[in-house]
């Protein structure tokens, strides 16, 4: 897998978004993208449900949770109801098991070549790298992708894998890779892109993509997409496999509409994806288009560990990506700075949490130790989520985990633990506040009533780096509360 | 109604103005707030670094301390928010400790909302009588993110304005954080100074030499970053531009 993505553990966040952050090119793209795709969300939503859009995401926030509060339920009725249809439904509970499953089945039809549409839990589970090994020449078709695949390059956003990049790369890749003209044109680069995908989809023997939603009551699978790119996968090869995790299901069509209200509003601002697709069933007798074998690869790889956590609202997750537009922090650094397929808010609870539950155990926070910290704690991603995931609360419930198992910084828990311990000791504390004050005071460059220190002790160091500490010289204020309160003031 | 004053410690350390200014404040809209001596820290940095049980032991402290009262203000938005958005999930269920959390949070108020929603204050009438001064300068907010839990993000700017406190000019994509984010200044400050600088660019834009910033935290972060970049920015509290305006405190003091 892509080193990117999927990069050496324990992972060091620091140094990539270091990076990021004097990178002026990726702040330009992931900043512009970002706060573009986030200010058209709010718009979106004011315009079209206004005061309704709380409740439209309180709705979508229940049915996901009963959803996954009965899976099992869901489960079979999902298995009964796809195999009714004439699909075959195999579960995967790891990632192994899952590549395993579609090698086989590439390996029973002498499977040389397939299209890819895109799925994030084919990222998880390593499907393409599995895919390479076994000889199989696998072609991504959305833009983004197909574009990072033959850069070598990796996806940096749920929804827009290569917010990081622009048109320049695109053009220039397009000449390295495909023989193609310059052109930095919109329209002519996606024709580009799609003369040398066509003839692909036609020769393909197997086509693959994710779902956004599994219906249990029909035992079919909705896409959304704005290429048309899965239509096209699902239509051309003679055997298709849908990859979804088993968080995806929901009870039924009945349930759906809230999801795709939300879903691509939240995402892109769009009112719907261009293409909402539904499969169900391999193509019948007297049907002229979809494969002629169907396969649902239901993969656990971790979530029904996260079901049986105190992490279940995780997976009510709808992976519209909008808790990434909307955090500062995913917008300074960017997705590869999380080193995982999950970036942003989302990815930074998810990633460690999907590795404990796939046996790492306490691992899963040693290997992704800055994830939790690398958040200021805004909220910003709360208020975004379309289905109410409390990210910050996770946050700061694995900040907890990581400082209960020894994984945080011992010199800044000795600093909070000396803080509560004075915190406890008003006499003392009130000496500790008047301490800072007299220091600023004494060394501090006076200026504008306030004494400025240019490099602060102790832990203070790591805030003087960058900052002035500027501190208050006038009287304090219980001094001047006290005073006003015996000198009879105004009370 | 005895009203107290939930100071912050960070207040008390950094922006003692602040705190004067809404006491100041408090007490020309009729209130004499009191300021119980035992108080300290609320627990804030613990609970947002990792140490709950931690945070819990000053969460019960900050209870006794303010069980007396029927109201509590502060002029710190993030402190404000953890003791009305964070303290009952300290404790369990059904325990007396969760019963007081839920109490002292349905009791506690950030100053502009206090004023605004429990006083049922209309700003106009804070308005200097003669009008905007002449002197009172043109001023840009930028609203902690931690008001956005208790509803309140965006509603400083329109109180502000209403109450005249001097031109509000809008502050573009106040929305994003400034960066501060408590220990994450210091954990990545890389990141929290670029947000800080998008935000002072932002400030500058507007071309207002006051930044009003509703958490002690935020305006020392960026009144910090100002000052070593050598930008000429006054940072204050709303409660010291309520208290400028009303001329309860002289504008330029510290």
């Amino acid at each position: 897998m892509n080193e990117l993505i999927a990069p050496a553990l324990p992972f060091d966040m620091k140094p990539r978004a270091r990076a990021a952050v004097a990178d002026l090119k990726l702040q330009q793209f992931v900043g512009n993208a970002t706060h573009l795709k986030d200010t058209q969300r709010g718009g979106i939503f004011d315009r079209d449900f206004g005061a309704d859009y709380d409740l439209l995401r309180t709705v979508a926030r229940d049915t996901k949770q009963y959803a996954l509060d009965h899976l099992d339920e869901l489960l079979a009725r999902f298995i009964e109801r796809a195999g009714e249809s004439g699909a075959t439904v195999h579960a995967a509970e790891s990632a192994a098991d899952a590549c395993a499953i579609a090698l086989g089945i590439a390996r029973a039809h002498g499977a040389r070549s397939c299209v890819k549409s895109k799925s994030m839990v084919t990222e998880e589970i390593g499907l393409l790298p599995a895919f390479e090994a076994a000889g199989i020449a696998t072609l991504e078709t959305d833009l983004g992708e197909f574009i990072l695949q033959i850069d070598g390059d990796a996806p940096s956003h749920i929804v827009t894998p290569m917010i990081h990049k622009d048109r320049v790369a695109t053009a220039r890749s397009f000449v390295r890779e495909l023989g193609a003209r310059y052109t930095e044109d919109p329209t002519e680069l996606t024709m580009i892109a799609r003369e040398h995908m066509r003839g692909l989809y036609r020769a393909a023997d197997l086509g693959v993509s994710g779902a956004n939603f599994l219906l249990a009551d029909e035992g079919a699978a909705v896409i959304c997409t704005n290429e048309g790119n899965f239509d096209l996968s699902v239509g051309g090869p003679p055997v298709h496999i849908v990859f979804v995790g088993i968080e995806k299901l929901i009870r039924g069509a009945r349930d759906l509409a809230p999801f795709l209200k939300l879903l691509a509003r939240s995402g892109t601002a769009q009112p719907l994806t261009v293409y909402t697709s539904f499969v169900r069933g391999p193509r019948r007798a007297g049907e002229h288009g979809g494969p002629k074998e169907l396969h649902f690869v239901l993969v656990d790889a971790g979530r029904v560990g996260v079901l049986a956590s105190g992490k279940r609202d995780l997976l009510r997750c709808i992976r519209c990506g909008a808790c990434l537009n909307a955090c500062p922090v995913y917008r300074k650094v960017g997705g590869h700075s999380y080193g995982s397929m999950y970036a942003g808010p989302i990815g930074a609870v998810l990633t460690p949490e999907l590795e404990r539950a796939q046996g790492g155990g306490d691992a899963g926070l040693a290997n992704y130790p800055d994830l939790p910290r690398a958040s200021s704690l805004c909220g910003a991603c709360y208020e975004a989520c379309p289905v109410k995931i409390d990210i910050p609360k996770f946050l700061m419930h694995d900040r907890a985990r990581l400082r209960a198992r020894g994984l945080s910084p011992k010199s800044e828990g000795a600093t909070l633990t000396l803080w509560r311990w004075l915190a406890e000791r008003p006499a003392l504390f009130r000496m500790a506040i008047g301490a800072v004050r007299l220091h600023a005071r004494m060394l501090g460059q006076k200026d504008g009533g306030r004494a400025w220190l240019k490099s602060a002790p102790g832990p203070g160091a790591a805030w003087t780096t960058t900052r002035d500490l500027g501190v208050a010289t006038g009287e304090g204020f219980r001094d001047w509360f006290v005073r006003r309160d015996t000198k009879g003031g105004s009370r | 109604m005895r009203v107290a004053l939930f100071t912050t410690c960070l207040a008390e350390a950094l922006a003692p103005r602040a705190l004067k200014a809404t006491v100041l404040v408090l007490e020309h809209c009729g209130v004499t707030p009191e300021v119980p001596l035992a108080q300290t820290c609320c627990g804030q940095p613990m609970l947002s670094n990792g140490l709950p049980a931690d945070a819990a032991a000053l969460a019960r402290r900050m209870c006794a301390i303010f069980a007396p009262f029927d109201a509590v203000v502060t002029p710190s938005g993030s402190c404000c928010s953890v003791v009305r958005e964070k303290y009952a999930g300290l404790f369990d269920a059904g325990s007396a400790d969760r019963a007081a959390a839920e109490a002292l949070a349905a009791r506690t108020f950030e100053l502009v909302e206090f004023l605004e929603t429990r006083l049922g204050i209309d700003p106009a009438t804070l308005a200097p009588k003669a009008g905007v001064a002449s002197d009172a300068p043109a001023l840009t907010c930028h609203d902690a993110c931690h008001l956005r839990g208790i509803h309140r993000h965006g509603c400083t700017a329109p109180f502000l304005s209403r109450a005249a406190c001097g031109e509000l000019r809008d502050l573009p994509d106040m929305e994003q954080c400034c960066g501060f984010g408590g220990m994450f200044s210091t954990q990545f400050p890389e990141v929290s100074t670029a947000l800080g600088e998008e935000k002072l660019a932002h400030v500058a834009s507007t071309g207002a030499a006051t930044l009003v910033a509703s958490d002690t935290g935020c305006a020392a972060h960026l009144a910090g970053l100002a000052h070593r970049k050598g930008v000429a920015l006054r940072v204050i509290s709303p409660a010291e531009a309520l208290a400028e305006s009303l001329g309860l405190l002289a504008r330029g003091d510290a």
